[in-house]
């Protein structure tokens, strides 16, 4: 048994330095650009995949085909397959690996922590955050939980709605820690006026043209990019006439997909319809 | 962590529904292979709580106790076929049929199933990466029912069905109906038939923090490019795994599954459970001699997916309605003969007990 374990971690050792190498390579090459040369070895995970929540089930056998169908209901996704099946055209990219340490009686223990953001860059958007002994641990669960949290971003205009929504619908403002991003809308053809860490997150996002203020100690990037997601998060929550309208309830998925009456409904469902208005 | 956990991975579909194996067989769905043949359960053990129903088998574990010299042990888990009662924690129901220890000679060549701390596991060289292989390799099985074949001198029709090769997929599960006019049984439905063979976890070993600062400085390079130098994440603390859906207990859960995306339970006697939620119910203690249950295995969410994959179609199915995401089942701590021999060496009397399961569901649902 001891020395089954020993050649295990020879084995592990040997494909953590190849992950390693690898991404030492991608990183340096391509500092700005996309990452997501592992697409060919994901299809073959996805067909194996093995649904453990019920969503999950759902999601496999293909009822359900829109993210926004998930969104309308909140229910909880808590199988990254789920995000990778129904929003495909997500790329992910690794904003920083930085090391953290912590001091034990034998010296200091170094963790690296991985942040990811994800997104399609039309609406939807994910951060992940993860600390693992090894990079590229930390860089494989960063990516799962990014893809866990993504969100929907909604997009408007800053004056004429002429053409595809391409701003922030109003000022919104977002916080973590000491830091406060607030996002205020831009005429097309701004640019998105921000620093190089939460433009990076906005252009994953799908926003074209926004000004940002940030306040607060921003030194601390983890806090600025958190926070920058935050704010993201808010802008569909935001209340704006185009909601007064009494909504029309839905049936969840988990009500529509099955036989017989179950359980009862759980909470408030809006209906879709506004979505479709504005983008 | 210390402990091994045996992984019950999915083997070869049943040809039939309702065949007969023997009791030292581990399997999922199908009729329920009792030791002997009235085995003198009282008749509303074998009924739904809430509706009266006649349970039907989920799990059929031979499960034998190396370190208590019990052998002849297998635990049984039945549910309520209807899709009303499915969802209630109380048409669930765990049977532990055993054998009296006084039992000297009639069993023994049961020892040589006994070769571990938990149920046979065939030596299979594991590589937990490549799981295509598993799905490929049928011996495992062949050896398993070679092994009962060549304890139970009464050759059962099962040998005759188990023979044939039909290997499971997980991306294509084939679609059996269920044959509900079977003459010899019963018209109680019975949830789709299953092998199951054994693995043993392999959890990944922890790294040293050597060969981390291998990777050290290949990150300097990656990250210390020119233009950037001026931002300093500073601050930065450990921080645990949280995402919008799921909490950290959860997480962790999944990752394991991951590993062994197949697995439809974990065995590990006396172990801890892999709980998905952290809130967990009392186990209780045992009926017959009050000692305290302790975990013994629990049910996965995949052996949920293949049942609900298999039963596709038909109406009225019960599986179609589960949400659960595991659920353990606690047994008694000192593995106590639930049977009313007084300790006579009688080699002949079989006991049933009811243990306690507890669901962890899928609260989103």
């Amino acid at each position: 048994m001891a020395d089954r374990g020993g050649e295990r971690g020879g084995e592990r050792g040997g494909e953590r330095g190849g992950f390693g190498r690898g991404f030492g390579r991608g990183g340096r090459g391509d500092r700005g650009g996309r990452r997501g040369g592992r697409r060919g070895g994901r299809q073959q995970e996805e067909e194996k995949w093995v649904p453990v929540t019920k969503l999950g089930r759902l999601v496999r056998e293909g009822k359900i085909h829109k993210i926004e169908e998930i969104y309308l209901h909140s229910l909880p996704v808590k199988e990254h397959q789920i995000i990778e099946l129904l929003v495909p055209g997500l790329k992910d990219e690794v904003m920083k690996i930085t090391p953290v340490q912590k001091q034990t009686r034998a010296g200091q223990r170094t963790r690296f922590k991985a942040f990811v953001v994800v997104g399609d860059c039309d609406g939807h958007v994910g951060l992940g955050v993860k600390c693992a002994k090894e990079v590229a641990t930390a860089i494989r669960g960063a990516i799962i939980l990014a893809k866990l949290s993504v969100v929907p971003v909604r997009r408007g205009y800053w004056g004429n709605k002429i053409g595809q929504p391409h701003t922030v619908p109003c000022k919104v403002t977002g916080k973590c820690g000491s830091v406060t991003v607030r996002m205020v809308p831009a005429p097309r053809g701004s640019g998105i006026v921000a620093a190089r860490v939460p433009k990076k997150v906005l252009q994953f996002a799908g926003i074209e043209d926004v000004f940002t203020s940030s306040r607060g100690s921003t030194k601390t990037l983890g806090n600025f990019v958190k926070a920058t997601f935050d704010c993201l998060m808010k802008t569909y929550g935001f209340l704006t006439p185009e909601f007064w309208d009494e909504t029309r309830y839905v049936k969840t998925p988990f009500q529509e997909f099955t036989d017989l009456l179950a359980k009862p409904t759980k909470g408030l469902v809006i209906e879709a319809t506004v979505e479709t208005v504005e983008a | 962590m210390a402990e091994e956990v045996h992984l019950g991975l999915p083997g070869p579909w049943a040809a039939d529904y309702r065949e007969k194996a023997d009791h030292y067989t581990t399997k999922i769905g199908g009729v329920p292979d009792w030791p002997t043949g009235d085995m003198g359960i009282k008749p509303e053990m074998l009924q739904c709580s809430l509706c009266g129903t006649k349970l039907c088998l989920v799990a059929q574990v031979y499960a034998p106790v190396v370190k208590l010299n019990i052998e002849e042990r297998i635990i049984y888990v039945l549910v309520c076929p209807t899709p009303e009662c499915g969802p209630k924690p109380q048409s669930w129901k765990v049977l532990r049929v055993q054998k009296c220890r006084n039992v000297e000679q009639t069993e023994g060549d049961g020892d040589e199933l006994g070769q571990g701390t938990g149920p046979p596991s065939t030596s299979v060289p594991e590589e937990q990466i490549d799981k295509n292989k598993s799905h490929d390799i049928n011996d495992d099985d062949f050896d398993l029912d070679a092994l009962a074949e060549a304890l139970e001198q009464a050759a059962t029709l099962a040998s005759n069905s188990k023979k044939k090769n039909k290997s499971k997929c997980a991306n294509a599960p084939i679609e059996r109906p269920v044959l509900k006019e079977k003459p010899a049984d019963l018209s109680i439905p019975v949830l789709p038939c299953f092998y199951i063979y054994y693995d043993k976890e392999q959890y990944r070993v922890k790294v040293a923090v050597g060969s981390s600062s291998n990777e050290f400085p290949l990150d300097k390079e990656m990250t210390d490019t020119g233009n950037y130098e001026e931002e300093k994440w500073d601050g930065e603390k450990y921080e645990y795994d949280k995402a919008i859906g799921a909490d950290r207990t959860f997480l962790k859960f999944k990752k394991r599954l991951d590993a062994y995306p197949e697995q439809c339970f974990r065995y590990s006697y006396g172990g801890k459970p892999l709980l998905a939620a952290t809130k967990v119910q009392d186990a209780g203690t045992c009926r017959f001699c009050g000692s305290p249950r302790q975990y013994e295995l629990q049910l996965m969410s995949p052996l949920l997916y293949f049942l609900h994959e298999a039963g596709k179609g038909s109406s009225n199915y019960g599986p179609s309605n589960w949400t659960w995401l595991t659920l353990i089942v606690y047994t008694c701590s000192k593995s106590c003969c639930p049977s009313s021999c007084g300790g006579r060496p009688c080699g002949c009397c079989w006991g049933v007990a009811e243990e306690e399961i507890t669901i962890q569901e899928d609260e989103a649902v």
